[in-house]
Parts: structure tokens; C-alpha cells; sequence
């Protein structure tokens, strides 16, 4: 159903059909990350569960492998 | 074990001279093919900055490979080496 005065948010994953979410791909991840490099919840980005499942994990090694920051301090 | 394809990344030290780089990367697509891996590539991806400093470094090369394997012995086996190499500074086995 459409939201009154907002668009409905799309799954980015599912609309450019990535089936697979390489972790080494920082350009796509950091979509999903807030500026303190924290995962974004489902709700902000529209991102389907399953994708939203891929994606943390793909995060997560990113960050292990010093690809992505764990923190974010300013 | 079913054979399976798998990603290894690993990053290696920035100040490592070229000669001892290729040993090194020569060395490890050894161990995985001595058991029972059949790599489809091995390359550089390139070199990072990392996010943050992980062993009193700022950056690394980060070395991909591409194989396949039906061998757990050829996963254990880079893992237990990769482990204490030092001029591997972090590895990755990833199931794609």
C-alpha cells in the first residue's frame, strides 16, 4: 500500500538482481552503512529480510578484513 | 566432501619486496593445489587502505583466489598456514 506523502522504499538487491553480495564490494555495502559505519535497519533502507540477511554478512566479513570500519568515531 | 567453489582472499604485507611476494603467492597456490584444490585464477585484487590498522599497518595487497575443491584437508591446510605466515596479515575462505 502506498504511504500517504512518502514512496515506498525499494529493495536495492532485489531491484538489480545481485544474488550474490560480494563483501569485497565496499561501494554497495556502504549503502547499507550509517556514517558512524553502523548496519542500517530494514526499515530505513527497504531492504527484503533475506537480502537484509546477505547483506549483513557480507558486512561483517568486510569489516573483519579491514575493508570496512567497525567504528566510526568524528 | 562435495565439491564446492570458494573464494580465498588474503592480504598481504605492503613492504614485502616483489621476489618474496611471488615466493609467497607461488607458495600458497601450492599448498591448495598439493590438496586437492583446482584454482580457476589467482591474482592481485589490489592495494588498500584498510579502515583501520591492523598489525601496525595502514594498507595491504589483497591477493584473490578462485578455486575449487572437493578436499576439506586443502581448506584446513591454507588456514592453519596462513595463520602464522607473517607476511599474511589476514585470510578470508569464503563458500560462493
Amino acid at each position: 500500500m502506498q504511504r500517504r506523502g512518502r514512496r515506498r522504499k525499494v529493495d536495492y538487491i532485489a531491484a538489480n538482481h545481485i544474488d550474490y553480495i560480494d563483501y569485497k564490494d565496499v561501494k554497495l555495502l556502504s549503502r547499507f552503512v550509517s556514517e558512524r559505519g553502523k548496519i542500517l535497519p530494514r526499515r530505513v533502507t527497504g531492504t527484503s529480510a533475506k537480502n537484509q540477511r546477505k547483506l549483513t554478512l557480507a558486512i561483517k566479513r568486510s569489516r573483519i578484513m579491514g575493508l570496512m570500519p567497525f567504528v566510526t568515531e568524528d | 566432501m562435495e565439491e564446492h567453489k570458494y573464494e580465498v582472499t588474503y592480504i598481504i604485507r605492503p613492504d614485502l619486496n616483489d621476489a618474496d611476494k611471488k615466493k609467497l603467492v607461488d607458495r600458497f597456490d601450492k599448498i591448495l593445489t598439493d590438496n586437492g584444490a583446482k584454482l580457476i585464477d589467482s591474482k592481485d585484487w589490489q592495494k588498500r587502505r584498510f579502515a583501520y590498522e591492523i598489525g601496525n599497518y595502514n594498507e595491504g595487497i589483497y591477493h584473490v583466489i578462485n578455486m575449487t575443491t572437493d578436499q576439506k584437508a586443502a581448506l584446513d591446510e591454507f588456514d592453519r598456514l596462513a595463520k602464522y605466515d607473517d607476511n599474511i596479515l589476514r585470510h578470508m575462505i569464503v563458500r560462493r
